[in-house]
């Protein structure tokens, strides 16, 4: 434990020193457009649903630099790999928005069917799905053409997606089944169904990769699948109305809609640590990449709250737009060791 | 009870407990702010008092059970018989906050589900704010809903009643009944 902490303290010393230097030379460069091969700053792109628009906010500063017009109620959201895209869904405007993230452009308009809600992006190969709501579909298509691959059926109202670090594996959450589908990714079939909590909404791998997490809106607890064995293999208890669940510094950290908290659980004991006291209404949650931070978005508050993970509290905030969601990974993360 | 991903008829929406909805159709919230000419803790011995809601003129008679604590609950009824049960999730009587959800709704008296909302006292002086905010859907929870049942229509409903509710709060209040 004491060698970990030593190990996160000096990871979290070079990832200040990091941003730091970004910091400068962002703002060096602020007059001078953005070119191929420069680094892109952490950054959160926070989906407003509200103001029908997606925030930039700076991490070095937790102050939101730029807030661009997206439409359709955009709620979910996914980043490239690569950290040069966003993938943001609008469920009222069945589309799909692809946002340049250095020149802070939307590129094209890509449109779903139904009510297109989870989204998540392949890291090794790039390709989106989307999961659809209403037709209990999860769709594979490239973002540049826009060409859909093909579609798999999993359970009903298919919410959270997340793919394996290898992109070979995809899971949805399927709320109105109680379950989480597996899918081949090469061949878009549904291998599996394991049954969870009630109304699985997000869903998150652990850092190890060997485990999925759901946040269970139907029964306020998070349930642990095994990936190798694919059986729910434990359960921690969340506050009210879990949405989604991110994992930093060997804790799970789960926001809890109408409880107003985060609650923060041993990622290996499973052992709840901490409930903590966010903004109103927290719901889209993630980890920033140096193990440090945690970021939640606060739907009714309108903010994105910052969480240190060593003091496990509050220790900033930034005002993005209204109705904030951030349904998935909304982190562009600053590359390591420069 | 299980939860239908396909809310159908009005009365079927009413019979259901909260729905844990996360997604389906778009969450709404609305803020509604008063000042009351009266000191704050006067106010929230009014608005404080989970087992009456008379003060709210959508209401004419409350059945109440529990009191202040967590998970009292209250069925508020209408002139004309229908019903809305609430119950209370969080109370802090030093910040002058309560919490409550709606359990059961008749959606002829707010075409809203998954509802919850917050009632909030701030001294200003010797004056008094109150907020009441609250979240919600609208009661058809799948798509195409008709247009009673619409998200305009919860919009609407919440606005008014939250309008002529403090409205009257603050008339009850000064009025010194």
């Amino acid at each position: 434990m004491l060698k970990l902490r030593t190990v996160l303290k000096r990871a979290a010393a070079a990832s200040v020193a990091a941003l730091c230097l970004l910091g400068a030379i962002a703002s060096a460069r602020a007059e001078a457009p953005a070119g191929a091969g420069q680094t892109v700053d952490a950054e959160a792109l926070v989906t407003n649903q509200g103001s029908d628009s997606l925030s930039f906010v700076d991490l070095a500063t937790l102050k939101s630099v730029a807030e661009i017009k997206i439409g359709g109620k955009p709620a979910g959201i996914a980043v490239s790999a690569d950290g040069a895209k966003a993938f943001v869904t609008s469920p009222e405007g069945k589309f799909l928005t692809v946002v340049d993230v250095k020149s802070r452009t939307v590129e094209r308009r890509i449109a779903v069917d139904g009510g297109p809600l989870g989204v998540a992006a392949n890291p090794v190969s790039g390709e989106v799905y989307v999961a659809d709501w209403y037709s209990k579909t999860l769709t594979a298509l490239d973002p540049i053409t826009g060409a859909v691959r093909g579609r798999v059926e999993v359970g009903s109202s298919p919410s959270g997606l997340a793919v394996t670090a290898d992109g070979a594996l995809l899971l949805s959450a399927d709320r109105d089944s109680d379950q989480v589908s597996i899918v081949d990714v090469a061949s878009l079939k549904a291998i599996t169904a394991i049954p969870v909590g009630k109304r699985p909404f997000g869903i998150t791998l652990d850092p190890s990769g060997a485990r999925a997490f759901t946040a269970n809106v139907g029964s306020d607890d998070v349930t642990v699948v095994d990936l190798k064995t694919r059986k729910a293999v434990g359960r921690v208890p969340a506050g009210r109305l879990p949405y989604a669940i991110a994992f930093a510094g060997e804790k799970g950290f789960v926001t809890n809609q109408s409880g107003g908290t985060v609650t923060v659980f041993d990622a290996t004991t499973l052992a709840v640590e901490k409930t903590i006291e966010v903004g109103d209404t927290p719901e889209g949650i993630a980890a920033d990449a140096s193990g440090r931070y945690i970021y939640v978005a606060c739907w009714f508050a309108n903010t994105l709250d910052r969480i240190d993970v060593a003091t496990l509290t509050v220790t900033g905030q930034a005002t993005v737009g209204d109705a904030p969601r951030a349904f998935g990974n909304f982190l562009v993360q600053a590359p390591a060791g420069k | 009870m299980s939860l239908r991903a396909f809310g159908l008829a009005a009365a079927f929406v009413a019979l259901m407990p909260v729905a844990a909805w996360a997604h389906g159709p778009t969450r709404q919230k609305y803020i509604d702010t008063i000042e009351i000419n009266a000191p704050a803790d006067k106010v929230w011995a009014v608005v404080g008092n989970f087992s009456d809601m008379s003060w709210n003129p959508m209401f004419a008679k409350t059945e109440a059970k529990g009191g202040n604590d967590v998970g009292a609950t209250r069925d508020l009824i209408s002139g004309s018989g229908s019903k809305i049960v609430q119950k209370l999730v969080k109370y802090d009587a030093t910040k002058m906050a309560l919490q409550y959800e709606v359990m059961e709704i008749d959606v002829k008296l707010l075409p809203v589900s998954g509802y919850e909302s917050w009632l909030t006292v701030t001294p200003d002086g010797s004056k008094s704010k109150v907020e009441w905010k609250g979240k919600f859907y609208r009661a058809f929870v799948n798509n195409d809903p008709p247009p009673e049942l619409n998200d305009d229509a919860a919009l609407a409903a919440v606005t008014i009643e939250y309008r002529k509710g403090l409205e009257a709060l603050k008339a009850k209040i000064e009025g010194g009944k």
